[in-house]
């Protein structure tokens, strides 16, 4: 009984709404449940859902008529604040969060809109495409228990507690969809160059890509940009040591690593059931993103269960994920040697004998790669500073460079020391820069404000590159602040936002 | 001494024969009428054939079959041993087992020295350039050092060294003299007498297989030959019942023992050429090369015959040369040949002196593992210039041939640490000089005739003496059986070409205008005298050749340009820009933009204006590209260029205010103007005048300016408009 009135306090002021349709379906009246595609809170009754998802609808379409290449992007209301997100052709995302007289709960839109785009992308990574999932089904049956699961577990990241903590203004400091990456010297630099090639010459005429992680920073990638980025979530998410160790450090660059037990809270909640059975369909749902289902092999190989099991033998299948930039099924193998990940990606179709093919590949990698492995591990590991690498005393940053999807900043621990209303200045900056850029379209901007705590906080963009900076504790004058922005950018970012 | 190797004709099917090492056509004959025997002087690169009354010489380095020999008369009597002193105002004639005797070259004045007792007899002796001592007396009875006493024409006894001593051998390239003792003779000591003294080796045991538990072979002086390969000093010796060949290396103050080498044939010659060992199998009539600076046990290639090269053939064999080239090769390995240290051949019957060479283009092309032969030929300091074209060549074709990677990256990696280490010992950019041997360890004192220049030149060929010399005999019982002998028996006769006579003979002109005591090495003529390659001439011989080839395969040209960039840095050698322009272009042409970031960031492609404009050019097909073309551009300084690009992409306002910031006047506002004009915003256009007419002083009173005031004016009301 306690636990069940436990759950009966949350739900009514259910903070997060999360909803994702298909303007194509259910045209007809009395239809309209088939436009759902997922809901959040999947228990709030269908007239509650239906009225969320025509509110938005009905905004989708008025807007549509001034500005027919993106329609909305966000409602303000009240109470709430909806987030839409076109993610395929009509499909969309929306986000309903409420604006709660606690004040941690202010949110960034664009931040808000990032996860959205980053469910959708992981989503894709692992199923395909919504809309191909819809071709394939027109029922919707498969792409629903696909996206419950998915979100599901993509969600429970997010659960402290009873309630959802998702990205707000003291995470202005951090750019979600966006991969960091690890500093090298030229010699190292060289010799994960040299591993790469290695790696590649590997997967011999399979033309496959290769990722090296180190903890949780790229080191390097042979992928697209856009690629690049879902797999090193989606590594950081489930596979770097510091995940498969569980427990272990507990710095991130992301976010925290939520524990099984954040788990079980959010399947008491939401009586969420094993796959199996997932709301009584009889789909196999693949559950990509669910918690401790990988480990370290003896061979140092990563494997998971999660991509099924062979029939007879017990061994688990390779897992298989898409590439946007090539529309084309990739194996996954990833190989993990102390702090080093490797990823291989090699497309399905080169591998004729399949899984033979794999574990063939797989020696090949230990025998021609592993002592290169080894070396590269050795030079990082000597060349990394630690967790706080990247800590620029007296400065608390963010550097984007939108053109690669790279972003740098501050070691979460060292954001955490600045006051509230520096946070708070700096989302409010961030959100006129997010609002700035989608008009103007990447031009020039620099933005220097004083905060109420008389904390600077300053923002340049420039040729796809932005940078963020807080300054507490500094000088009195707007000359003080600008040049220590230069400073900053002639130390570390080649001089990029020092043009004057 | 043949002087008319043009009109002979040259053979056929030269080409066609197989052999590592060879034998240059014609031989220097060393035999004048009424000589006895023949002796070499190793410390002066003589060769030495003594009459009745008088001591006919050749000098022999630089090799040349042309050379006039030199005459001394002495008076007559018997010779057991002849050498010249190391500043060649001596002669010294050993007479008997107890008496030496000394010619003054210039007056003609003699004098003698004679053991005291009758038990105690001379085996030999020696001049030295230790600074003890000039010469050494070998005797039964241990060493005996003496100083020459010009004014006194006379020797000064400085030292005695009391042993037992069955026989010895001696190599002036090694300075080091090996005393047997013993009944088996397989105990040894060793001093070294170089310049900076007399250094005692320990005393060491060679071991000796035995037949059985009573038989007790001795050790004979032939068995043991001293090597100097690489300036270490090795010693070699012959163990015939266990068919092997032993070797201990020398250390100031140990000698080791370092492994054996299996023989084929009971009676072995040892020469080195440029620092390869050739074991003669005599008996079996074939050379086996080692290369001994690694540990590698491993012959360098097959067991292969010696080969004559340029001989006149046989088919107009009309010529009493001819006939005599005949003898010499029908008498190949024959019983009176004798090998002298380092790397001449004696064909005493015939009279003949052949210098033994390394085909390096056969032995490179009779090895498939391209690394281990480019190993080899940069080590090769002779024919370095060949060395190096063939290194290029392989290096060449082993990209041009896809061979698998890693044997391409040891080839590059082999190619790069070898241009590495001449560039750390100097040799490469002295522009030629090959480095300089240590020889034993110690400074070459040089106060004789003989120059410092030959010594560092000449290194360590050609130094040494074979001391048992033409007193020894090098026939021996065979009475092992020989394998190879028969099938490797090949016929060498027709083995020329013109081509090889030309050389010859142009060798032999070359070495005409020598004086005799010329102090001037073989290496003079090549002016390549290391066979190491610098980046940019692998760049420009090997990737800019085969990119063109490549193009379906740009990948794999890639991954060795990145293997190249790794060696290089690994070496720390500063790589030409065009080979990272070549990079940037694979990259490109696979269409790899995402990949070229980290590149460039992490600065594994070196920055240069090279590199930039070549991402700018790629900046075509990629906007990212063309961004870090830009940073690149930037973070050089190169100012004016950066400015230049930054106005043709439209940023001029952005360009102005670089511009401003780093003082760069050497752009004209016009190309500002016109650049804002064609951009028809008449804002920005005036933003760009109003810049110039606040920090170009007297802007406002020049033609441009009313020019532009007025296009900005006719563009104001269109855009209103």
């Amino acid at each position: 009984m306690g636990l069940s009135s436990a759950a009966t306090t949350t739900t009514p002021g259910e903070p997060l709404k999360f909803c994702i349709f298909d303007l194509r379906r259910g045209q007809h009246e009395g239809e309209e449940l088939e436009k759902i595609l997922f809901f959040f809170p999947a228990d709030l009754p269908f007239p509650a859902q239906l009225s969320v998802v025509g509110l938005s609808e009905g905004l989708i379409t008025f807007t549509r008529i001034f500005s027919p290449e993106a329609a909305c992007e966000v409602i303000e209301a009240e109470m709430h604040s909806h987030v839409f997100f076109e993610a395929e052709p009509d499909i969309w995302m929306v986000m309903v969060v409420a604006k709660s007289k606690e004040t941690e709960a202010i949110w960034r839109i664009e931040a808000l809109r990032s996860v959205l785009k980053e469910i959708h992308s992981l989503f894709v990574m692992f199923h395909g495409s919504i809309r191909m999932l819809l071709d394939k089904e027109p029922g919707g049956g498969l792409t629903r228990s696909h996206l419950y699961t998915f979100i599901m577990d993509y969600l429970s990241d997010f659960l402290v507690g009873n309630k959802f903590l998702l990205p707000n203004f003291r995470d202005s400091l951090k750019e979600r969809g966006t991969v960091q990456m690890l500093t090298v010297g030229r010699e190292a630099a060289i010799e994960v160059q040299s591993l790469v090639g290695t790696l590649d010459s590997c997967m011999g005429n399979a033309l496959g890509y290769s990722v090296i992680l180190f903890q949780d920073l790229l080191v390097s990638t042979t992928l697209s940009p856009d690629d690049t980025v879902n797999l090193f979530s989606y590594s950081t998410l489930r596979l770097t040591p510091r995940i498969l160790s569980s427990g272990g450090s507990t710095w991130s660059y992301l976010r925290k690593g939520s524990s099984s037990h954040a788990e079980s809270a959010l399947d008491r909640l939401h009586g969420f059931q094993d796959s199996s059975s997932a709301r009584g369909d009889n789909y196999q749902v693949l559950r990509p993103l669910q918690h401790g289902k990988w480990s370290k092999g003896k061979d140092g190989f990563l494997v998971t269960d999660i991509w099924g099991v062979e029939v007879g033998n017990l061994v688990p299948t390779t897992p298989t994920i898409w590439l946007q930039q090539i529309e084309h099924k990739m194996y996954l193998c990833a190989y993990q040697y102390k702090s080093v990940t490797i990823l291989l990606l090699i497309p399905v179709t080169s591998m004729l004998n399949g899984e033979e093919g794999i574990s063939m590949l797989k020696q090949q990698l230990l025998e021609n790669a592993s002592s290169k492995i080894h070396k590269v591990e050795e030079k990082l590991a000597k060349g990394w500073g630690g967790e706080n690498a990247y800590h620029v005393k007296g400065y608390r940053y963010l550097l984007v460079d939108g053109d690669n999807n790279i972003s740098r900043a501050s070691p979460s621990g060292k954001v955490t020391t600045l006051a509230k209303e520096s946070l708070l200045a700096l989302n409010k900056v961030r959100e006129d820069v997010d609002l700035e850029r989608s008009r103007t379209k990447g031009d020039d901007l620099e933005i220097c404000i004083r905060a109420k705590n008389n904390s600077w906080v300053i923002a340049r963009a420039t040729r796809g590159k932005q940078l963020y900076i807080v300054l507490e504790k500094a000088n009195e004058t707007l000359l003080y602040a600008s040049e220590a922005v230069e400073k900053f950018s002639d130390r570390y970012c080649d001089g990029a936002f020092s043009l004057d | 001494m043949f002087g008319s190797t043009s009109s002979s004709q040259p053979g056929f099917g030269g080409s066609g024969a197989l052999s590592h090492a060879y034998i240059q056509y014609p031989p220097l004959k060393c035999r004048s009428d009424g000589s006895r025997c023949l002796f070499y002087d190793d410390g002066n690169k003589l060769l030495i054939s003594p009459t009745t009354d008088q001591v006919v010489s050749w000098k022999i380095s630089p090799f040349s079959s042309d050379v006039a020999p030199t005459t001394d008369t002495i008076s007559e009597g018997p010779i057991l041993s002849v050498r010249y002193s190391l500043d060649s105002k001596l002669i010294a004639v050993q007479r008997s087992n107890h008496e030496v005797q000394f010619w003054v070259r210039e007056t003609g004045e003699t004098f003698s020295q004679k053991s005291k007792s009758e038990s105690d007899s001379i085996l030999g002796f020696f001049w030295t350039d230790c600074a003890v001592c000039d010469i050494v007396f070998v005797k039964t009875s241990g060493l005996d050092l003496y100083t020459y006493m010009p004014e006194l024409k006379s020797l000064e006894l400085v030292e005695t060294k009391k042993m037992n001593v069955s026989w010895y051998i001696y190599t002036h390239e090694s300075r080091l003299v090996l005393l047997a003792s013993g009944m088996q003779c397989k105990s040894f000591t060793g001093y070294q007498l170089s310049a900076a003294g007399v250094i005692r080796l320990p005393r060491f045991e060679m071991a000796m297989a035995k037949l059985d538990a009573n038989s007790k072979p001795v050790l004979a002086a032939e068995d043991v030959h001293i090597v100097t390969v690489y300036g270490r000093i090795y010693c070699l010796q012959v163990d015939r019942v266990a068919m092997l060949l032993h070797s201990y290396r020398f250390y100031r103050d140990a000698v080791i023992q370092q492994g054996s080498l299996p023989i084929y044939s009971s009676k072995i010659a040892v020469s080195v050429v440029d620092n390869v060992l050739l074991i003669h199998q005599v008996d079996a009539k074939v050379i086996l090369l080692y290369d001994i600076f690694a540990d590698s046990r491993t012959p360098v290639s097959a067991p292969l015959p010696l080969l004559i090269r340029g001989s006149p053939s046989r088919t107009n064999a009309q010529s009493s040369e001819t006939t005599l080239t005949n003898n010499a090769t029908a008498n190949l390995y024959g019983d009176d040949w004798i090998f002298l240290v380092p790397d001449l051949v004696c064909d005493v019957s015939n009279g003949f002196l052949w210098k033994i060479h390394l085909d390096l283009e056969a032995i490179s092309a009779s090895n498939s593992e391209v690394p281990a032969v480019l190993e080899f030929l940069q080590r090769r300091k002779l024919e370095a210039k060949k060395a190096k074209h063939l290194c290029l060549e392989l290096a060449r074709s082993v990209i041009i041939e896809r061979r698998p990677l890693p044997m391409v990256f040891w080839a590059i990696d082999v190619l790069l640490k070898s241009f590495a280490y001449s560039l750390k010992t100097g040799s490469y950019l002295k522009g030629g000089k090959p480095e300089k041997p240590t020889v034993s360890g110690a400074p070459e004192n040089s106060e004789s005739g003989k120059s410092v220049k030959n010594e560092s030149a000449s290194g360590v060929e050609s130094r040494t003496v074979h001391n048992s010399g033409f007193s020894t005999s090098d026939s021996e019982d065979n009475n092992t059986n020989v394998r190879n002998a028969k099938a490797k028996n090949i016929n060498i006769n027709t083995n020329s070409s013109s081509e090889n006579i030309e050389e010859a003979s142009r060798i032999g002109d070359h070495s005409v205008n020598q004086p005799l005591n010329a102090n001037v090495s073989e290496q003079q003529e090549s002016q390549v005298t290391s066979a190491a390659i610098p980046p940019d001439e692998l760049y420009s011989f090997v990737f800019a050749s085969v990119e063109e080839e490549m193009i379906a395969d740009a990948s794999y040209l890639f991954a060795i340009i990145v293997e190249l960039i790794r060696s290089a840095s690994l070496e720390k050698i500063k790589l030409p820009p065009n080979i990272y322009v070549l990079a940037v272009r694979l990259l490109a042409r696979n269409e790899r933009y995402a990949e070229l970031g980290p590149f460039i960031m992490n600065k594994i492609i070196e920055p240069s204006k090279e590199v930039a404009l070549q991402l700018l050019e790629t900046g075509h097909q990629n906007i990212q590209t063309r961004k870090l073309g830009l940073d690149m551009m930037r973070q050089l300084m190169l100012h004016h260029d950066y400015i230049v690009l930054l106005v043709q992409d439209g940023c001029y306002l952005e360009t102005l205010r670089f511009a401003r910031k780093y003082k760069v006047h050497t752009v004209r506002p016009s190309l500002f103007l016109e650049a804002a004009y064609a951009s028809n915003d008449p804002q920005h256009l005036a933003a760009v005048l109003r810049f110039f007419r606040d920090f170009i002083p007297g802007f406002a009173t020049t033609s441009e300016h009313s020019t532009f005031v007025r296009a900005l004016a006719d563009m104001t009301p269109s855009v209103a408009a």
